[in-house]
């Protein structure tokens, strides 16, 4: 699973970070970090991360 | 799908990724293909989105029939037909109710020019070209999300806005410190804010609004006011139709089953609900169940909707959603998860709210109900996995 996050269009809303906490978190500037390599038991939880996102920053490959 | 905003496209969605092959036809009575919501009132006010970039993606892929511009007028529940306002019916094997809300109007005499509400495109089309012809004083009436959220943008744009609240301060529903937050920072981006202060109607010369008539009698100039007291949901074509409608809104089981006055309880099979008309017995306070109005509700119970129609009520999924909301202004970026404004006390757990960043937890009786954070978002995920891991002692379920 490849996680791609267009921070252009991030706005640190953090609606991924309620649904996938596991591989999405905002740093004190409230700027999305997302973790390296997830294990592949998460793909679901990413996918719904990805769908609730708001601005549709956050694209998932290999899902 | 009746509704083809946010909760109806996303139910169009989950069923052709079920596998559902059959006919999907989409009803809204704009004229529009489906946009997103929470940008009108932001960037499409202040310009830097366009109408083309809140566009929906997707709704190509859906292979459904549109039907733009017509509202339902009826449903016949026995028939399994949806009367449309242009005559015709169509007929359903199933059924997602997703017609959102309207503004609510205000309930009294409203000159014809230069009073608006906004809830849709048309709507900010109609603002912007009242900005475009030269208004530079606008008030803005209620000072809740909208008219929060519009009083920001207007004031980055360089009008002059007064902002009216006759029940307090700005965003109150949020409780704690952060009203007083959004009033300090309101008026420092220059809006005058009046709280506390009633409306009692509109001064116009001819049909042309001139001024706002606050309660002690004075008069604000206004040559464009914006009423912004909340949403009415749009179920009056459903009176008749058996459904049960507390308080206007379409009241569903926890799987999202529309339900009817059956003594037994069971929704109907075939009608689903989801979005702002929605009250679904699967999201409550201590007090009963809550209408949600908010982006992340209609998306993810859009997209259960579509799923447990298909599935139909035996294998249905319960509705499990930790509320969230978002909303920036005036500099503050302010994020809920939770429904803090249902809690008895709050508590500072972060920051300071004398500095624009703070985070404040909510609590009913000592259990945590919900969480506000300001320019502290990063915060909130760890209180959203607290309300998710309690649900049979939080609101959920």
């Amino acid at each position: 699973m490849r996680i791609t996050v267009d921070h252009g269009l991030c706005d640190g809303l953090g609606q991924c970070t309620l649904v996938a906490p596991e591989v999405f978190a905002l740093n004190d500037d409230e700027r999305l970090e997302v973790a390296p390599d997830p294990a592949p038991e998460l793909t679901q939880k990413v996918t719904a991360a990805a769908r609730a996102c708001p601005v549709r920053a956050i694209t998932v490959e290999g899902a | 799908m009746v509704g083809a905003g946010l909760a109806g496209v996303r139910a169009g969605e989950a069923l052709r990724a079920q596998g559902f092959s059959g006919k999907l036809t989409l009803v809204s009575d704009e004229p529009e293909p489906p946009y997103d919501r929470p940008p009108l009132t932001k960037q499409v006010v202040t310009g830097t989105l366009t109408e083309a970039d809140i566009r929906l993606p997707g709704t190509a892929e859906l292979d459904a029939r549109w039907v733009r511009g017509v509202a339902a007028v009826g449903l016949d529940r026995e028939r399994r037909r949806v009367r449309l306002a242009d005559g015709t019916e169509l007929p359903y094997d199933g059924l997602v109710l997703a017609t959102g809300a309207r503004a609510r109007p205000w309930p009294g005499e409203v000159p014809a020019d230069g009073v608006l509400t906004v809830r849709g495109l048309a709507d900010v089309r109609r603002l912007r070209s009242a900005l475009a012809g030269g208004a530079r004083e606008v008030a803005v009436v209620g000072a809740g999300f909208v008219g929060v959220e519009l009083a920001s943008s207007l004031a980055a744009l360089g009008v002059r806005v007064t902002l009216v609240e006759p029940f307090g301060l700005p965003l109150r529903v949020l409780g704690g410190s952060v009203p007083g937050l959004v009033a300090k920072a309101a008026r420092r981006a220059g809006v005058q804010l009046l709280t506390g202060t009633g409306v009692r109607g509109f001064h116009a010369e001819g049909e042309q609004v001139r001024g706002v008539e606050l309660a002690d009698g004075s008069v604000l100039p206004a040559r464009l006011v914006v009423v912004a007291i909340g949403m009415v949901p749009a179920t009056e074509w459903l009176q008749g139709s058996g459904l049960a409608l507390p308080s206007g809104r379409v009241h569903c089981d926890k799987r999202l089953f529309a339900r009817t006055p059956d003594p037994s309880g069971r929704g109907d099979p075939r009608i689903v609900v989801a979005g702002d008309v929605a009250r679904c017995d699967a999201v409550r306070s201590a007090d009963g169940p809550v209408p949600l109005e908010h982006w992340s509700n209609a998306a993810a119970q859009g997209e259960l909707a579509g799923r447990n129609l298909l599935a139909g009520p035996d294998t249905a999924q319960p509705y499990a959603h930790v509320p969230s909301f978002w909303t920036s202004a005036f500099g503050l970026r302010i994020r809920s998860v939770g429904l803090p404004g249902t809690g008895d006390r709050v508590a500072v757990e972060a920051g300071d709210p004398a500095t624009d960043a703070v985070l404040e937890a909510h609590y009913r009786e000592s259990r945590l109900v919900g969480a506000v954070s300001v320019n502290q978002g990063q915060l909130l995920a760890a209180y959203a996995r607290r309300l998710h891991q309690a649900p049979e002692e939080a609101f959920l379920g």
